[in-house]
Order: C-alpha cells, then structure tokens, then sequence
C-alpha cells in the first residue's frame, strides 16, 4: 500500500516480525473454525480431512447405529501398523536370530513386551471388529443404494486382513509358527486332492506350484521366513492401504453411511450432536463448487435430507477421536494384562500335537479334517464368493438403514441362529461319535469324500435354506439374511470346535484336562 | 455442549489410558532385577571398609548387566540379579549376591564364558523365573542344571584324563559305568552298537518334547527323565527291553554322563583338550561295553522277565566245548533275527573284526581244554519220521510241538533261521548228545538219558527239515 | 475425419496406429508382468538333495524291505519289481514305521495300508511312490522329487 518509499531492508525485518502469523496463515487457510462457516471451511480445505463430507446425518452419529465398529477397525489397523514399524527396529527376519530378537524385545527393550502384545491384540482384535462391522453392515442393510461395489472391497479387505494376520503368526519362528506356516503350505497344496483323484498331478500340480512359491521350496526354510516377511510388511500392506482408500473414497461418494428414508430426530440425539446455529443447511450459500452433469448415473449423494445433517466439525470429528481414544485404551489395558503366546524355538523334528492354525483358522482346520481341498480351498472360496456377490443377488432397496429392516428380519435372523446352531452342532456331534466314509468303508475313492463330507453337506443346507426362506418370504433381503446369519453362527461354533473340543490327533475332548500327555 | 456422550466417552477413556501407561512406565521402570542390584549396591556401601571405597559403591550404576560371548553367539543376563556372583567382597553374602564357590571364575571369568555354558537356564530372561527355566510354562527346554549333574558341563572343553584329578571324578565314573555296564549292546553311539535302543550321539541336548514324559515324578525336565528312566525303565517308558539294575548313586553318575552327549560342539578356543579317551581293544572291555547288558556274566542260561525269553550262556563251558570260534563268529556278525541278538558285523552294528575276535578270545577264555568227542554225522542214513515220534516225545515238551520254542521260550527255537543257517548238524548232535551243564538241557546220549547215535543223528535230521536250507 | 467404413473392416491408418501403440504397451506391460511374477519361483532349493544312490540291485534280494532312515525312504523289492514308497507321513512330516498291515505314524496316528493308501487318522493323502532310476554303473537311484503313481514297479538287473 503505498510504501514505495520502505526501504529494503525495513521490508525484511517486517517480514520477519509477522513470520508466525504468515506461516500458520499459509497451511492453515481457514482460520479458527469459531463460526459455522469455517468449521465447514476447515473440513473442506484439509487434505486429511476433506475425505469426509463438511456435514454428517445425524443417524450416523449414533452410537446404536454402527456401534463403531468400522472406525474400531479402522484404529486398530493404524495401531498394528505404527507397532509393526517399531517392532521392526529390532526384529530380524533370520531363522537363526528371529526367536532370539523376540526374546530380546520381551526382556531388554524398554515398552518392548508391552510393544509386542499391543501389536498382536489389535491386530487379532481387528478380526473380531472387521467381522463385527461386516454383520453391521449387513444388517443394516447398507449394501445396497449404490454401496455394492464397496462391500465387495470390503471383502478383499477381508481377505487381506487374514493374510496379515497369518503372515505375522510366523514371523517368531517358534513351534507355534513352524507348524502353522507348515499347515498354511499343506492347504495350499490342498489342490492335489484334486488333481490326484484325477490322476492329473504329474502334468499339472497347481497345489505343488503354488505351495512352492510361498515356500521357497518344499519345506519351511530360511527362504520360507523371508518371504512370508515380504508379504507381512510390504505386499499386503501395500494392497491393503491401497483397498483402504477405496474404501473411503466409495464411503464419500456413495453419499456417507446410509440412513432410513424414515428418520426422525428424537430427543436422545442432543447427547450426540450440536446442531449448527442454521438450519437447513449452510450449502445454499458457502457452495463454492457447481457440479457440471455432463454423463449419466449416480451423483454424490451429497444434498440429501440436510435438515439432519450436523457439522462434521466438530461433531464427527469428536467422536472419531473418542472412539480412537477408546480403541488405544482398550488395546492397552489388555496388553497389559495378557503377554502374546511365544513358545519353544522351531523344531523340525518335533511336530506339536495337536498343530494347530491360529484361533481365527481353526474352524476352516476343522472343515480341513473332513478334506483337505474343500476346507482349505473349496469351501472358504464358496463363502467369500458367496459374501462378494450378497449384494447382486439382493437387491431389495427398502428399509434400507434400519437394523434387521422389519419384524420379519428379526424373526427370520433368530430363526436361522437357532437352527443353524443346531444343525452344526448335530453334524459336528454326528462326526465325533460316527466318523465318516473312511471309518466305514476303508478304501472308499478320495473323491467321493472330497464331494461328500460334513463341510459341504453344511454349506449345502445353509444355501437350500435360504432358497425356502426366499419362497416362503417373497423377499430375497429375508434369504440373505437368513444365510449371513447361518454363516456367522457356523463360524463361531466351528471356530469353538477347533480351540477347544479338538486335542492331540485332532480327536475330539471334552475339555483340555483330558488330552493325553506325552 | 458439544455431544455429550462423546466427551464422556473421551474423558473416561482418557482416563483409562493415561491410568494404563502410568502403571506401564511403572512396571518398565521397575524390573524385578532392579531391586536386587539396589540390595547389592546397599551392601557394598555397608560393608565398604573406608570412604573411598564407600564412594565408589555408590556410584554404582543400576542397569541391564550383559555378557555378550560372539564365538558362542550367546548372551548371558544373569548378572542383572546376580551382580556380586566375582565379586570377593561377596563371600559370605546370601544369593543371589554370594559370590560364586571355588576358583572356578579364575580359570573361567564370566566376561569371557558366561554363565548358561555350564549351567544352563535361559540367557537371555531378565526375571527368575524364566532365567531358571524350571515348569513347562517357561518353555525353555534347558532349565537349570541340578548341582549334582553340574559336572557334565565340565566334559564340554576339557578330557578325562585331566578331569580325573581336576574336579570331574563324577562325570570320569559316570563314563566308566556307561563302558561297563553294556549300554551300546542296544544303543549306537558314534554309529556304533545296537538297534534296539535309541542311538544316544546328542541325547543330552535334546528338547523335551523328545522324551515321553507322562510318568516322570516332579519337574518335566531332561534330568529327572534321565535319572529315572535309568532307574526304572519299564515306569517311564511301558514296555520298554531295557535290563539294567542301579544304585541311585550310579543313576545320578550315569545321568551326568549321557547329559555330555551333545549336539553343540565348542569352538576351538573353548576346548582344552590334550587326550583323547582311548576306545579299549581287550576282549573283556569290550564284552562289557556291548554284551554285559543282556549276557551278564554268561554262565546261567534262565528265563529273563524283562526280555520274556531264555538268554543263551554263552560262557557256560559245556557249551564252548562245543561251540567253534568259526560258529561263534558266525553268530556275532550275523545276529539272531526276531530275538534281540544284534547284528554285530561292521556293516550292521559296527564292529570291526579284530574286535569281534577278541570278544570271542575272552568269551572262550574257560573253554575246557578237552575237545568233546567228535560226532561224524554224515556216517548216518538218517530217518526224518523216526527223529519227529522222537522229537515229539523227548524234545517237546520244552522246545514245542513245532520246535519254535517251549512256553514261556523254555527251549530255544530250533526254527530260527540263524539257529536253521549257521549251526553245523554236528554241533546240534553234540548239543543234543552232551546237553549244556548249566541250562535247562539235559544231555540225552550215553551220559544222560541213553539216545544211540543213530536216534539222535534222526533227530538232527528232523530238526533240519524245519527248513529248506537244512536239507542240505 | 476418414474414408474407411469401420462397417466393412477398414481400419485408417491413424486408429491402426494408435492401435498397434496401445497393443505394444499392452504386450510390454504383460512381458515385465510375467518377469516380475517369475522372480517368485525359486530355481534352487536350500534343502537336501532329493535323489538318493542306494545301492545295487543285488543288495535288494526278492521279498525284502530297507528302510533308509536319513532319506525317509523305504525301498522294497518283490517279484514285480523295486518300488521305493516314503516314510514321511503326509500329515506333518514325521517318519512312520512299517507294519505287519502296512505304515503306521507315532505322531498322530495315521495309517496307510502297504500300498502306502490312508486307512485311518488325519494323513490327507497317501504316501507317494517314487521313481527309482539305474546308472550306467547299474547303482540304483531314488529320485525323490518325481512321484510315480502308486503300484509302480521297476525291473533292474
């Protein structure tokens, strides 16, 4: 302004008076978020936080609604991972030095036994949550409206997840890990029950080519522990973040979490929200962006039902922060209390009895003692399938957002839990005290067992079952969630089967007191 | 204000967590190990004989105490409690401060051995419990070595001629009681000895869940198998054919023995070894080394419990009057098979046979200088049906009606390929005519029950048909 | 704007250019696909050995059975012929022992038949058979990374 006459140097040194303020100005461009304009302004300018809309539905403040599972699965991956990385300053990858290093960690690094059981409870716990979140979504409904494309990535992210969790089960090289990594190799291999029915194998070994590329050869070597490494802290990481911002991306776009068409404010809802000091809406004026229609299909659902919309500053940002607060003190309390499994160093020649895959597995080593192929490959493969194409195969779009969306739903829900309990439970109880083809006739073909066996007569059932609810109810949404719930039920009660009905020579006892001791 | 419900949800998780990491930062700061270095450092005040020295005690730092040993790739924390283990000023203290007994860290200073190299337990643990390694739950399969084991450790680095005189009689008596007592007739050592057992090369060292320990008494540990086991085969592993009678003192020498049958080799600079144990060549050592176990002194021929059949005396005189060297050496290399008698040849069990020879030497030692009448078993034109009505009334009763044994193995089996094989129709008409003073076998010639020649050469001829190689 | 009738089949001479672009990136971007998905596969195993001398055939009389314990092998030999069956049970790995009836695993309990068939416990398949291969020197040799279906017999001398 009219200081043509300031010299140079008064310039500088006026420059560097006001060096606070101009640099906060520069990365902070929307001022204190005191007024509701910049509290939308502030959601809208930050690169973190523009993936979220500048305004939330109430509905999906409410705790009762998500429970926060997602977000839960959310911070407990960003824990394992900020763990992971410090756990990496010591863990050494070698068969020799990686029992050694742990021992390390647990007796001579400061935090480094408390670092270790945080990093395994939050990432076993995101298992639980992600299932939690997924049976959420389900029930709510929020497949559907535009969302289906996101559930599928929600079931990659699935996959991946397992696999981070399996990788890392091996990394201690100790009896646990050898055994695990070596059941891992052999369901891969699974294939082979195929293949050898058909007398293909010596031309085409698709289990025997897959089992040698995790493996680096054919047995759990040095090479083995390298790669599983890779995979644990690049591959999947890599995948998994990618999937992760799809994820959100298609959370943004697909218009946020979905709400009933019926929603009405209730007088609880002031506990969870500040309304902001306008209502029905601020866009109208603060839209500084237009959208241009120039192709066909769904816009961003941004503009609906605005009248129960609330500022996301600060109001979902809250209560992301205290559910992460939650998540880190929840993550904590029980690593302070329970220390991670670690037991003898691995040994080639000394197989534990009974081995057995981590918890999250041992329903699927369960369905593997039927056969190998169908409960390592087949029947996980028919379940995710299964589960990505819920979506396509429902496409009822109403009630959409509320919780078993009617009476039905609920009755159809505690239905099929009941009697998919009972149905697992018979076959498993039928299994212990009968056996199978091969306890009754001794040279039976493989391939009849692989064809027919507990697995799949159950798989079998929960399908047939859903089809009759479907012809009974008139409504694909009612067979969907009669099989989702069959699925859930029959992964909890073979999960239980596999820890603690199962001992040495996977025979079946009543409690651990009973296994034979050696 | 703002939602309530999450700030609720903020402030008490908040709460929560700063409570968490406070106990955390407590625990961390707080090791178990501390506490003691600070009762050694309190005693070194208190017991400072001037100021200087009271000073300096003070000064001492508290912190992680680790021996790194790089040519072991081992690391020793047992310092972090047991701080005062070199310390002379510690003598008269109580553990863990008490400085450690005899002048064992002269000649092995705990900078450059460390400490789990002799007497085991976990390294790298920084609390009692899993430094000591003692319960399942520690899972650290080389506890604490019991003190009176403690010189098995020793036979690591140096040989027994030195460790004779130098502290080691326990380990040097357990090695003579493992030569003495027969164990290699069923156990490999250096691929050398019997298959009946399990080879022994690194049995020291091995995991627990090597061992079948559903019936060891107290702690589920290498030592309590060992010694056990040695005691009382059958308890700790049913079934088992293994035929040795202890004292508990010579359960105790011999565990300390096979507890220095390892897999891990010291490097170079380690051993102090300038002799090596010679292997005895004399017959009688070796009869001892291999055959005592099942053979004992070879004079009685009786029923074994444990082996649930007949042992040959192969001392009995009456039976070296017949037996040859050619025959016995037969036997030996050869073995018996289906009976515990092993192959001994150098292919088989693996012994040379310059020694085979002077077993035979010492065995034969008493053999009575009278040769027995010979028999000229091929003079005879013998009767197979006769030599059967003879041998179903005379020979069956102890041998069987079908000559595979009499109950209980009274009688030998005439059917065993070896006996079928190797034994000479002489040597049998012998037997049969003379009988074996000192067994069960009467003699059923002239001398005793009155068989002519010719009955007993039927007889023989009988007992060859059993196979086809006897027809020869 | 071009002359040619997508209609008949005519491609210009721009879209043919732009098209075999976009096919050379396509084939490029396969080819280092391929490359980089074969780097996984490992030429060389840091294991032991899988072919195993065994000896001569006359050190295999008809009707016996060895059983090499530091290959995990067992080698028979009958009137049909040598045939090599393995004593890694299929289960988890451990070394089973021979039977009266066939194999038995102290592990876990499986069982084979002798034909190395799974007759009991948690074994998912059977015990493979091996290819036995003679030098020119007539040593017989296992070569236990070629399986062979079960009942397969070689005749040496």
């Amino acid at each position: 302004m009219g200081e043509v006459n300031q010299s140079g140097i008064a310039k500088f040194l006026n420059n560097i008076r006001s060096l606070k303020k101009s640099f906060l100005g520069s990365f902070l461009r929307s001022g204190k978020p005191t007024s509701d304009k910049s509290r939308a302004a502030v959601m809208f300018n930050n690169f973190f936080l523009h993936i979220q809309g500048v305004k939330t539905h109430i509905n999906t403040l409410r705790p009762t609604y998500t429970f926060g599972f997602g977000l839960i699965s959310l911070y407990l991956l960003i824990i394992v991972v900020i763990s992971g990385v410090l756990l990496m300053v010591y863990y050494n990858p070698s068969v020799t030095e990686a029992y050694n290093k742990i021992k390390d960690l647990k007796y001579v690094v400061f935090g480094g036994n408390l670092l270790r059981n945080i990093h395994k409870w939050s990432g076993e716990g995101m298992i639980i949550f992600v299932l939690l979140h997924m049976a959420r979504v389900f029930y709510t409904g929020s497949y559907k409206k535009g969302r289906e494309f996101n559930w599928v990535i929600g079931i990659v992210l699935l996959i991946l997840m397992f696999g981070m969790n399996l990788s890392g089960y091996m990394l201690p090289w100790d009896q646990l890990a050898y055994w695990a990594l070596l059941i891992v190799a052999n369901i891969i291999n699974s294939p082979k029950e195929i293949t050898d029915s058909l007398g293909i194998t010596q031309y085409f070994d698709i289990g025997g080519f897959f089992k040698e590329l995790f493996l680096g050869g054919t047995n759990p070597t040095q090479e083995s522990l390298t790669r599983v490494y890779l995979l644990h802290i690049w591959l999947l990481p890599m995948f998994l973040f990618l999937f992760l911002g799809i994820h959100f991306w298609r959370i943004r776009k697909d218009g946020g979490l979905t709400r009933p068409d019926t929603f009405e404010r209730k007088d609880s809802d002031v506990y969870y929200v500040n309304p902001p000091e306008k209502t029905g809406g601020i866009f109208p004026t603060y839209k500084t962006y237009g959208l241009m229609e120039l192709a066909r299909g769904r816009t961003p659902a941004v503009d609906k039902d605005v009248e129960n919309t609330v500022l996301s500053w600060p109001n979902l940002l809250i209560a992301e922060l205290a559910i992460f607060v939650l998540t880190l003190a929840g993550v904590i309390a029980y690593a302070y209390f329970v220390d991670a499994p670690f037991k003898e160093p691995a040994n080639p020649l000394i197989p534990e009895n009974p081995a057995k895959a981590p918890w999250y597995f041992l329903g699927l080593q369960e369905l593997l003692s039927y056969s190998a192929f169908m409960g390592g490959v087949g029947l996980p493969g028919l379940a995710l399938l299964g589960l990505a194409l819920i979506p396509y195969l429902d496409r009822e779009e109403d009630r959409v957002g509320i919780w078993f969306t009617n009476r039905q739903g609920v009755t159809v829900a505690l239905q099929s839990f009941i009697i998919g309990t009972i149905v697992v439970i018979g076959i498993l109880a039928f299994v212990v005290n009968f056996g199978w083809f091969r306890n009754w006739w001794p040279n039976v073909p493989q391939i009849l067992i692989t064809l027919i066996n507990p697995g799949n007569i159950w798989v079998g059932f929960m399908i047939v079952y859903s089809l009759f609810v479907i012809k009974k109810t008139g409504s694909t949404r009612m067979g969907a969630i009669a099989l989702f719930t069959m699925f859930l039920v029959s992964y909890v009660i073979f999960t239980a089967m596999g820890t603690y009905f199962r001992g040495p020579n996977w025979d079946f006892f009543w409690s651990k007191s009973q296994w034979p001791i050696h | 204000m703002y939602s309530r419900f999450y700030l609720s949800v903020l402030l008490i998780s908040g709460l929560v967590l700063i409570t968490f990491l406070v106990f955390a930062t407590y625990r961390e700061l707080n090791p178990e190990w501390k506490k003691y270095q600070l009762e050694y450092r309190d005693l070194l005040i208190k017991n400072a004989p001037n100021e200087a020295a009271r000073k300096k005690a003070r000064s001492i730092k508290i912190e992680h105490q680790q021996i790194y040993i790089k040519p072991l790739k081992k690391v020793d924390r047992c310092m972090n409690c047991h701080r005062g283990v070199d310390d002379p000023l510690m003598k008269d203290a109580k553990v863990p401060h008490k400085l450690h007994s005899g002048d064992y860290l002269k000649k092995h200073p705990v900078s450059k051995f460390g400490c789990t190299l002799c007497h085991y337990g976990q390294g790298r643990a920084t609390n009692k419990k899993d430094a000591h390694g003692k319960g399942r739950d520690t899972h650290w399969d080389y506890p604490l070595i019991p003190f009176k084991y403690i010189q098995s450790s020793c036979a690591k680095c140096h040989d027994y001629l030195f460790l004779k005189d130098n502290g080691g009689e326990m380990v040097v008596e357990g090695e003579r009681l493992f030569r003495e007592k027969g164990c290699r007739g069923c156990h490999k050592l250096n691929g050398v000895g019997g298959d009946l057992g399990k080879p022994l090369d690194i049995i020291g060292s091995q995991p627990i869940a090597y061992f079948p320990m559903k019936y060891v008494v107290g702690e589920r540990n290498t030592y309590n198998w060992l010694k056990q086991h040695f005691l009382d085969p059958r308890k700790i592993v049913p079934g088992s054919e293994m035929r040795v009678f202890l004292s508990e003192k010579e359960a105790d020498l011999l565990t300390t023995y096979t507890l220095t049958l390892r897999a891990e080799e010291m490097p170079r600079q380690f051993r102090a070894i300038r002799y090596t144990t010679p292997v005895p060549k004399d017959g009688e050592s070796l009869y001892k080394m291999y055959c005592v176990a099942c053979h004992g002194n070879g004079k009685i021929s009786a029923y074994d419990e444990i082996l649930k059949r007949t042992i040959p005396a192969i001392m009995n005189p009456a039976f070296l009057k017949i037996a040859d060297d050619k025959n016995l050496e037969r036997i030996i290399k050869e073995g018996r098979k289906g009976t515990p008698m092993t192959s001994w040849k150098r292919t088989a069990a693996g012994l040379r046979d310059e020694e085979i020879r002077n077993i035979i030497k010492f065995i034969t030692k008493d053999r009575p200088d009278e040769r027995p009448e010979p028999f000229d078993y091929k003079r005879f034109v013998t009767d197979t049906k006769h030599g059967k009505e003879l041998f179903n009334v005379r020979c069956a009763l102890c041998h069987g009606k079908d000559g595979k044994g009499g109950k209980d193995h009274l009688g030998l089996n005439l059917r065993n390929p070896a006996v079928q094989k190797f034994v000479d129709p002489e040597f049998l008409a012998m037997t049969i005519r003379d009988g074996r003073k000192g067994t069960p076998m009467p003699a059923f010639g002239k001398t005793g029950v009155g068989l002519s020649d010719q009955d007993i050469a039927d007889l023989v001829a009988y007992i060859r048909s059993f196979s086809d190689k006897g027809k020869k | 704007m071009s002359d040619k009738n997508p209609e008949k089949g005519e491609v210009s001479r721009r879209d043919f250019l732009g098209l075999a672009a976009i096919g050379t990136a396509v084939l490029s971007a396969l080819g280092v696909l391929a490359g980089v998905l074969r780097i996984f596969k490992p030429d060389v195993h840091f294991e032991e050995s899988k072919k195993f001398k065994i000896g001569k055939p006359e050190q295999f009389p008809v009707g016996t059975v060895k059983k090499f314990d530091d290959k995990k092998l067992f080698v028979f030999s009958d009137e049909d012929g040598f045939y090599a069956i393995t004593a890694v049970c299929q289960h988890l790995g451990c070394i089973v022992y021979k039977t009266d009836w066939g194999f038995q695993c102290p592990c876990h309990g499986s069982k084979y038949d002798q034909m190395g068939n799974v007759i009991g416990g948690p074994a998912p398949r059977g015990l493979p058979w091996f290819k036995i291969e003679q030098l020119v020197d007539g040593s017989l040799v296992v070569d236990a990374s070629k399986e062979v279906p079960k009942g397969t017999k070689y005749i040496y001398v």
